[in-house]
């Protein structure tokens, strides 16, 4: 290889991605722009009787608003020739966040305010929201379809030899869920469009992988030809798969700068990134294995059901692209697969980084290890033995020329130390591996799929500039392309620029998915680099000039430029038969192998990673930093969707609209992932090289779930592994079970008459006649903002409904949420009274309202159990700006109340509690729970109980000083009145002769907890625990004192059993689970287990 | 601008004429922001965020908005060398003296080439967070112990969501970083 390839160099946009330079849309702010918010659906399904945009147009600001009368009739989207997705809705709505019609007006406010004031009348219908509902006998069609009620199409795939009996065989066979994974791009989805009536042409900076999808789209649905289209290049903050297709916005933007004549600016919030961002399709999937009994594998059969969402995106070739997926890894002699895609009335899957290999890799690899254990065999030894080789065809008619599988397998093991572990690992500890594969970009959707063009500019000054039609959304594909380029042209990379993504300045490429970076840009880079090449040399005719001076000799140079081009069209590869589905789509085939080592906390259930390893096998690295950093990156999103990521759905509308509901890993989360390439070039690729940008997300998931069931001996066989999955399994697999004797307890009839009611018939009475909230998507203004000096100041300030702030990061956040409607705020922060923590002379420490959460994370400012808390609280940032106070008040931050459901806590009694049938395993009530299922979420809440911390109250009418336990009414609400504030908060002195401990279990790192415990206890000389204080977090709606079991430990040597004894008999006297939180009780049972471990540790005992 | 003049910033009160009508006309105050040691003159609505401010009305967009609402740590900014989320900060209750990005990367260029030289940033839109908030971790010193080091760091860059690199890079930057002091 020439030039720098094959060799680790910064990437050659570095200076601008790290110093704030890089542009990215929302940083042009373009003369003369207009706002654009969308109106969306708050139904999941339903019939739209009427839009009234009257009243919303006359407002203040606004210049335009559409709605599908806008767009030519039967405007549909194209994608895989679906056609069944209007750019508005129209007439029916299938999911919640579908777009009805759009505003632009001068600012932000005003363009929210005017769609707020656009009045939409609906028919609500009752849609399937699940696979299940969808082929119940009563469900609605969501759409007509030829297949039957609500399957979008049914697809049938079978590959080898006809399926024969196995009588000497084993098999193995499992039902396993792959559920929703969203990919969270950092950049939210954004396009400006400007509309150049002279020229006749729409500009359109936009955030996408394929700007030529978007292109074409854009224009078949305006109705221009597809020059008057044109994108431009900007920076682009991910895509994963997310931007590989055209959403809904580009067209909106589009079409409403077409009407206003002005440029747009349309920015998704976060919310409607997650409510709209078309998620990984979850699969339903029965598969199962047959081998003979040496091993050999014979047939994979199965039987899929994809949830599709509300419309076509590309659910279809995810699915096969999934079924091949099962054809390449191992040599099994048949494959028979039949799936069917599901409409449902929810947001519609799409694509996502992997590609359907993602979902079926977790199944085939699960069982890969049930068969292994079946047969006693070691589980890469399974693998080994059936493991793809090169040079054969697989039943799919695939032919890849390079397969290092058996080397993946075999260094993954070396790395992980899997023999060491598999003999000797300690109790909880497990190892797993998994394999995987993926292509080098697929010949698929379209003809052209083979082809991907480029072109050079050189110029008499020296440099050059390469020309490319895709777009680099963070791969690094520039700076490779620009290594090919200089390593060709034996120029240093900073002499070589490289523009992409603009659809009038770039030749044809398709963009950046399926992995074909690599390979189709690679290549075309390549050949128009020798190109250039040949061009230069017939210039020089055998003398040695820079490249400058052989431009300035060319004729053929305009403007002190030469240009040449190249297309490269991969003959290598078919499009797949339709029927069969048989072809060689990719002209290279990457494979990898990664091993896990996990700990598996059996007390709370959590997962934690001690080592992770990934092998693949890439062809040559051409650039092997941006490799690792793709198989990292990968593995860590495969990691996240093992452990955590899940996209939640309550009524069809989405209950995890943000990151913090949504537990994608934080750094804190994954161990530095090891990540090895297994070096062997390709023939077909680029210099060697094959794709690497999809596969690492693949083998994670059944890698931990291989890991964890070694580890607990329980599989999990659905996604994501929570800790009440784990919990749950063990609970059942050792004959473990709670008895709660509701009917010995009349003070909780009434509650569980309630929650008895629910299902049959109560709950959809209140969801259908609760009290609506008028919408509204900004918060009033702020009138009025004081910054006292003094408390004195503050008090009398406190008047007319204004309220007090600390740091901000729950108000402000609740004013987003249209919680808090104030519109008069007292900032607290910056009163210098409020920030001083004092140590009295008795050793009693008064802690000022407003010392923020970092002060108290040293373990000498207070107490060691108040500083573990505040470490454990959300992040860095958030501990500088919160204080104390404002931990101690924030609302309940259950997922329902915070993120737009008309629930009891929001809109009043007529309205019905989401947790009770929806998802309440995490954050919700298990003891005590009444109207509302939600907890008091603040920990700090938890570690002053156990200290007898005192709160000191301040109003304008006087002062009063409680102990804590009588601060909380209810889940996050408090005996404070209107004008009054905390002061400070007292711990006695003698708390500083308790020991204690503060244990948390959250799904990521600076989580609401699902549980936190604090113990603290004064030990005597003879290690007698005395006057016990046991406190749960985020169990009750109020912190929940274990009082009985306070009793029965006082005055004895505590132990771990001892204590799980009496709390275990206090939980289920007093406990009233919810349906499927009861796991919350044995998981903070088990934190109260830890936090005695770690009190006697402590005093060495 | 002097110490001193800052400091009387800080009493810049915003007691404002209660019952205004205010309907379509946003109250603003007018303030002096010094932003990487360079002073501006800003007209700031009260609803206005610092991160707005910073990016509209100062026009330094390298401080990225990915969430709004304190949940990501990409409009990470630094308020007299603390690190704060831009987002979920009022700009007319900041005192102090702000450093974005920008002035991050002028001052710590060394910062930005480990992130180039280690694969600390892909796309680039965390980055500007990341890079803030190791600049202030980089104020204080951190373990000798390479895995008790490792751990702080992970820590304490939790609140930087990433979604492309799975943090490898990001913390082998800053170890590298650290390295060379220790
Ligand atoms: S944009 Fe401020 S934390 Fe996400
Ligand atoms: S580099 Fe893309 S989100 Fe961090």
């Amino acid at each position: 290889m020439t030039g720098t390839l094959g060799r680790h160099v910064r990437p050659i946009d570095w200076q601008q991605r790290t110093s704030g330079a890089a542009r990215y849309t929302a940083d042009l702010f373009i003369a003369e722009s207009l706002t654009v918010r969308v109106v969306r659906s708050p139904h999941a399904y339903a019939a739209v009787r009427s839009i009234d945009t009257a009243k919303a147009a006359t407002m203040p600001g606004v210049h335009a608003i559409i709605t599908i009368a806008d767009f030519p009739p039967g405007a549909r989207y194209i994608h895989e020739g679906a056609r069944d997705r209007p750019p508005l809705a129209e007439g029916m709505v299938r999911y919640v966040g579908q777009e009805i019609a759009a505003v632009a007006a001068e600012t932000a406010e005003q363009a929210a305010a005017a769609a707020d004031a656009v009045v939409v009348s609906y028919d609500r219908k009752r849609g399937p929201l699940t696979i299940a509902a969808a082929q119940g006998a009563w469900s609605a069609a969501l759409h007509k379809r030829t297949n039957g009620k609500n399957i979008s199409k049914s697809l049938h795939r079978s590959w080898g030899e006809p399926l024969q009996g196995s009588s000497d065989g084993v098999s193995v066979d499992g039902r396993f869920v792959f559920s929703r994974q969203t990919h969270a791009s950092m950049e939210p989805n954004s396009i400006i469009a400007q509309w150049d009536a002279e020229q006749g042409c729409l500009h359109l900076w936009v955030s996408t992988q394929a700007p030529i999808f978007v292109r074409d789209e854009v224009a078949q649905i305006l109705g221009l030809a597809k020059e008057q289209v044109v994108c431009h290049e900007v920076f682009v903050g991910g895509g994963f798969g997310s931007k590989s297709r055209i959403s809904e916005h580009e067209v909106i933007a589009a079409a409403l700068a077409l009407k206003v004549k002005r440029p747009v600016r349309l920015v998704l919030d976060r919310n409607e990134e997650f409510e709209t961002t078309k998620s990984r399709h979850a699969f339903h999937m029965e598969l199962a294995l047959h081998a003979d009994a040496s091993g050999h594998m014979r047939a994979i059969t199965g039987r899929f059901q994809v949830d599709n969402g509300a419309y076509d995106h590309s659910g279809m070739s995810v699915t096969s692209a999934g079924m091949k997926g099962l054809g390449l890894i191992y040599r099994p002699r048949s494959i028979r697969l039949d799936a069917q895609l599901i409409d449902t009335a929810t947001l519609p899957g799409g694509q996502f980084r992997g590609y359907g290999t993602t979902q079926v890799t977790f199944a085939l690899e699960s069982l890969m290890d049930e068969l292994a254990g079946r047969l006693e065999r070691d589980p890469i030894d399974l693998r080994l033995q059936n493991a793809n080789r090169d040079g054969e065809e697989t039943l799919i008619g695939a032919r890849p020329r390079t397969v290092r599988l058996a080397d993946c397998l075999i260094a993954a093991r070396d790395a992980i130390g899997w023999d060491k572990l598999r003999n000797t690992r300690p109790a909880g500890h497990g190892v797993g591996i998994a394999s995987g594969v993926h292509l080098s970009g697929s010949y698929a959707e379209r003809d052209d799929a083979n082809r991907s063009d480029a072109a050079i500019d050189m110029l008499t000054n020296g440099k050059v500039r390469l020309r490319f039609g895709g777009a680099d959304t963070g791969t690094g594909q520039r700076t490779m392309l620009a290594q090919i380029v200089a390593g060709e042209l034996g120029l240093a990379l900073d002499d070589v620029d490289v523009m992409t993504m603009d659809t009038a300045l770039t030749p044809f490429d398709l963009g950046a998915w399926s992995s074909r970076g690599t390979h189709y840009s690679g290549h075309a880079a390549r050949l128009v680099a020798k190109t250039a090449t040949k061009k230069l040399e017939s210039l020089a005719q055998g003398r040695v000039l820079p490249i400058g001076d052989l431009v300035a000799l060319s004729n053929e140079a305009v403007d002190g430029m030469l240009t040449v081009e190249a297309s490269f069209v991969e003959t290598a590869v078919q499009r797949p038969d339709p029927k069969t589905g048989l072809g060689n789509v990719s002209a290279s085939y990457n494979f990898a192998a990664h091993a896990a080592h996990v700990k598996v906390d059996t007390r709370t259930g959590k997962v934690e990673l001690i080592d992770y390893v990934a092998v693949h096998d890439v062809g040559t690295p051409l650039n092997p930093a941006a490799v690792h950093g793709q198989i990292v990156g990968g593995a860590a999103m495969g990691i996240g969707a093992a452990l955590g990521e899940d996209l939640v759905f309550e009524q069809g509308k989405l209950v995890t609209t943000g990151y913090t509901y949504y537990a994608l890993p934080r750094a804190a989360d994954i161990p530095s992932i090891r990540s090895f390439i297994v070096n062997c070039a390709d023939p077909l690729g680029p210099y060697g090289a094959k794709g690497v940008g999809e596969l690492g997300i693949n083998p994670p998931p059944p890698a931990i779930a291989n890991a964890v069931a070694d580890a607990i001996g329980v599989r999990i066989r659905e996604l994501p592994i929570t800790p009440d999955k784990i919990v749950t399994a063990l609970a059942r697999k050792e004959g473990r079970n709670r008895h709660f004797n509701i009917w010995r307890r009349p003070d909780r009839w009434w509650i569980a008459f309630v929650r008895w009611a629910y299902p049959l018939g109560l709950f959809r009475l209140l969801h259908a006649w609760r009290t609506h909230q008028p919408s509204r998507s900004v918060p009033p203004e702020i009138e009025e903002l004081a910054a006292p000096a003094s408390l004195d100041e503050a008090l009398s300030s406190l008047d007319r409904g204004a309220v007090p702030m600390g740091g901000g990061t729950d108000l402000l956040l609740r004013r987003s949420q249209m919680l808090s409607t104030a519109t008069r705020l007292v900032s607290l922060a910056g009163i210098a009274d409020l920030s001083q923590i004092a140590i009295a002379e008795d050793g009693a420490v008064t802690i000022g309202s407003a010392v923020s959460l970092s002060r108290l994370c040293a373990p000498s400012a207070t107490h060691p159990a108040v500083a573990a808390a505040a470490q454990s609280i959300a992040s860095h940032q958030i501990r500088n700006m919160a204080t104390i106070a404002g931990n101690l008040l924030q609302a309940n931050r259950c997922w329902f109340y915070r993120n737009g459901f008309e629930c009891y806590q929001r809109v009043g009694a007529k309205a019905p509690c989401y947790a009770i049938l929806g998802d309440h395993r995490f954050y919700h009530a298990a003891i005590d729970g009444h109207r509302c299922q939600a907890v008091t979420p603040s920990d700090m809440a938890t570690a002053l109980t156990a200290l007898d911390a005192t709160i000191h109250i301040r109003g304008r009418h006087g002062t009063r000083t409680l102990p804590i336990r009588a601060l909380y009414t209810g889940p996050g609400q408090t005996v404070l009145q209107d004008g009054e504030v905390i002061a400070a908060i007292t711990l006695p002195a003698a708390a500083r002769t308790r020991v204690g401990a503060f244990r948390k279990l959250n799904l990521w790192h600076g989580d609401f907890a699902i549980g936190s415990v604090a113990i603290t206890c004064r030990i005597d000389e003879a290690g007698c625990w005395h006057d016990p204080r046991i406190v749960c977090g985020a169990l009750a709606p109020v912190p929940w004192r274990a009082v009985e079991t306070e009793k029965a430990l006082a005055g004895r040597k505590v132990t771990a059993a001892l204590l799980r004894a009496a709390l275990d008999e206090e939980l289920n006297a007093k406990a009233h689970p919810l349906a499927r939180n009861a796991w919350k009780l044995d998981a903070l049972a088990g934190l109260c287990e830890q936090a005695v471990e770690e009190i006697n540790e402590k005093v060495g005992r | 601008m002097s110490a001193s003049a800052v400091t009387s910033m800080v009493h810049v009160v915003f007691w404002l004429v209660p019952g205004l009508e205010r309907r379509h006309q946003m109250v603003s105050v007018k303030r002096q922001m010094v932003v990487n040691d360079t002073a501006f003159d800003v007209d700031v609505g009260l609803d206005d965020t610092l991160l707005r401010v910073i990016r509209e009305k100062i026009g330094l967009t390298g401080t990225k908005e990915a969430c709004g609402r304190g949940e990501c740590g990409a409009c990470t900014v630094l308020v007299d060398g603390v690190a704060r989320l831009s987002c979920m900060t009022l700009c007319a209750l900041v005192t102090g003296k702000v450093t974005t990005i920008e002035g991050v990367a002028r001052e710590r260029p060394d910062i930005c080439a480990a992130f180039a030289d280690h694969g600390g940033f892909q796309c680039g839109f965390c980055t500007s967070g990341q890079i803030v908030s190791v600049a202030a971790l980089l104020q204080e010193s951190l373990p000798g112990d390479p895995a008790a080091a490792e751990h702080v760091v992970r820590d304490r860059l939790s609140g930087n969501i990433c979604r492309c690199t799975g943090y490898g890079g990001i913390v082998a930057s800053v170890l590298a970083l650290a390295g060379g002091d220790r």
